[in-house]
């Protein structure tokens, strides 16, 4: 017996190596380029996101299923508007996979307001602008876009993918993609197993970073 | 000796993973479809081969809506998505996925051959491709419902499908957990045969179709072992355990192929983006299968190495079943639950 009881738990390990169960991993099924705008008040503190997300054309014509138009093809605003409603009604679950800190400190945004959808080239792109719970006027302000659970891949803009609308004179922006490297495996991998959930946090190797210090 | 046994059995299992691993790199290295891609897009740095999939798996899935584009104009661009589909079923089966775990673990917890985990494997990925076409046949073509419709009924449908693994699971557990209990009763002397036998009633039809000439106390116990014949294989019973299986893998559909088809639909190439699907599938397919076999013949070398020993040997195999069919209860109520997010489906 007791022989027997202490094998059993390396067995069970080859048995769960084979199984393959355990850590599984996501792939993106929705890719959106995005464009961004932080928007700042006259005094120079931060009021909030303004996103312009372009799909990609398998997800583009996906979401376009069953809507009606009155031109085969041609999608108006109007037209549009039911499904930029469900779309931000749906990112909501997913704190619009925008996440910001000032000065290390999480930032809470308010619903959307402004949004819309837009097709051309036969891709959708959603506009629509979260507006800070309270404005803030960090020293340095830390925006990170992307899905945790990685469905969507997010890559910012090739060209000018971060305008800062407004902001003070002097504040210096930073950006890192998730292609740059800077984002190593190995230190997110032991913070994701850390975090406890194996990988609640997987999409952070995709994060689209983007830093802003200002005097 | 037993830990070191155990040891260089578990070495062998993951040696054995990471030369698959191994073999799936460099073959795919080839890139058998056209030249080689350079400055892809998508590079993400999380290194090895995890990222490396990921890369060709979004690569290939990205072609797909180019490929269905240009099939509108050429007939023969079909020819490309099917090629593009196939490579994209492989590398997205690559990954860790509920399938795998699930058969392997049905495979490991009951006596089951080889044989039947291919046909398992196959059948439940030609039952997920269908279940898609269905689902966009219905939802999309016929009903022309929205794409949001479209995704809740997915999301109903994966819920009800890790409900279905975890009472799977459950159900393997009360099964399994009688005979380990049996087992374990039956290290010590006095009770043993009352307990075992009883259990052996339960287990008959799998054990006899099983039995083949594995010195296997259980077998030996019940006193008659035979070969397996093609018809108990798939004769009654046999195949009703085997349908739940393949039902719990194969009711989940995969929403990349959902995405493929709708654009298929939109394109006016419904056809095409359901023979794409069933391309699809095919990786997804030879993948669990192969997995699926490892499982076997790790369950076979662990039931060899164990059967040295007389009574503990049971117990082992017992401990080995009960443990797999615990990983699919686990399994699923970690889907159902939310603690393994990763193959949730984001509806926009």
């Amino acid at each position: 017996m007791s022989i027997a009881l202490r094998r059993l738990p390396g067995l069970l390990l080859v048995a769960l190596l084979v199984a393959g169960g355990g850590v599984a991993e996501a792939h993106p099924h929705v890719w959106i380029t995005a464009v961004s705008e932080l928007l700042y008040a006259p005094d120079g503190s931060i009021t909030g996101v303004r996103h312009a997300w372009t799909f990609d054309d398998m997800f583009s014509t996906y979401a376009l299923q069953g809507i009606e138009t009155k031109t085969k093809g041609v999608y108006s605003r109007e037209e549009l508007a039911p499904l930029a409603q469900t779309n931000v009604e749906s990112l909501h679950e997913f704190a619009f996979f925008t996440f910001a800190r000032a000065d290390g400190k999480k930032q809470k945004f308010n619903e959307p307001v402004d949004y819309y959808l837009e097709y051309k080239d036969t891709a959708l792109t959603l506009h629509f602008t979260l507006p800070l719970k309270a404005p803030v006027k960090p020293k340095q302000l830390v925006l990170e876009v992307f899905d945790p659970a990685f469905f969507i891949d997010f890559k910012l803009a090739e060209k000018d993918p971060v305008r800062l609308v407004g902001a003070p004179e002097g504040c210096q922006m930073k950006i890192q993609r998730p292609s740059d490297g800077s984002a190593s495996a190995q230190a997110l991998n032991e913070q994701t197993f850390a975090d406890g959930g194996a990988n609640a946090n997987y999409g952070a190797m995709f994060a689209n970073k983007i830093t802003v210090d200002c005097p | 000796m037993g830990f070191a046994r155990t040891l260089v059995l578990g070495v062998v299992a993951a040696a054995v993973m990471l030369m698959l691993d191994g073999a799936v790199h460099v073959l795919m290295a080839q890139n058998p479809f056209g030249g080689p891609r350079p400055g892809s897009a998508i590079e993400p740095q999380i290194g090895g081969i995890v990222g490396w999939i990921l890369a060709r798996q979004s690569e290939f899935y990205r072609e797909i809506s180019g490929t269905i584009r240009a099939a509108k104009s050429d007939g023969s661009a079909v020819w490309t998505l099917l090629a593009i589909s196939f490579a994209y079923g492989i590398f997205h089966a690559a990954g860790p996925g509920h399938g795998k775990a699930v058969i392997s673990s049905y495979l490991v917890a009951n006596q089951e051959t080889a044989r039947r985990g291919i046909v398992l494997s196959f059948a439940s990925a030609l039952m997920q491709s269908l279940v898609a076409v269905v689902i966009v046949a219905i939802c999309a073509w016929l009903l022309n419902a929205t794409a949001g419709t479209m995704c809740n009924a997915e999301k109903v449908i994966e819920i009800a499908s890790y409900a279905l693994i975890a009472a799977f699971g459950a159900r393997l557990v009360w099964t399994k957990g009688g005979g380990f209990i049996g087992a374990l009763q039956a290290e010590r002397p006095a009770p043993v045969m009352a307990t075992v036998t009883h259990r052996h009633h339960h287990d008959h039809s799998r054990d006899h179709r099983h039995g083949d000439g594995h010195d296997h106390v259980h077998d030996e116990h019940c006193g008659r072992s035979h070969g397996p014949t093609p018809s108990e294989l798939a004769g009654p019973g046999g195949w009703q355990r085997g349908l739940a299986a393949i039902f719990t893998v194969g009711v989940r559909p995969c929403s990349g192929a959902i995405l493929v088809l709708v654009f298929a639909l939109a394109q006016g190439l419904f056809w095409a983006g359901i023979a794409a699907t069933f391309v699809m599938g095919l990786g997804p397919a030879i993948t669990v299968a192969t997995i699926a076999v490892i499982a076997v013949s790790a369950k076979d070398i662990a039931r060899r190495l164990s059967s040295a020993s007389e009574g503990s040997g049971t117990l082992i195999m017992r401990g080995i079943e009960f443990g797999a069919a615990g990983l699919v209860l686990l399994f699923g109520a970690g889907l159902l639950f939310g603690y393994i997010a990763a193959e949730r489906v984001t509806c926009l």
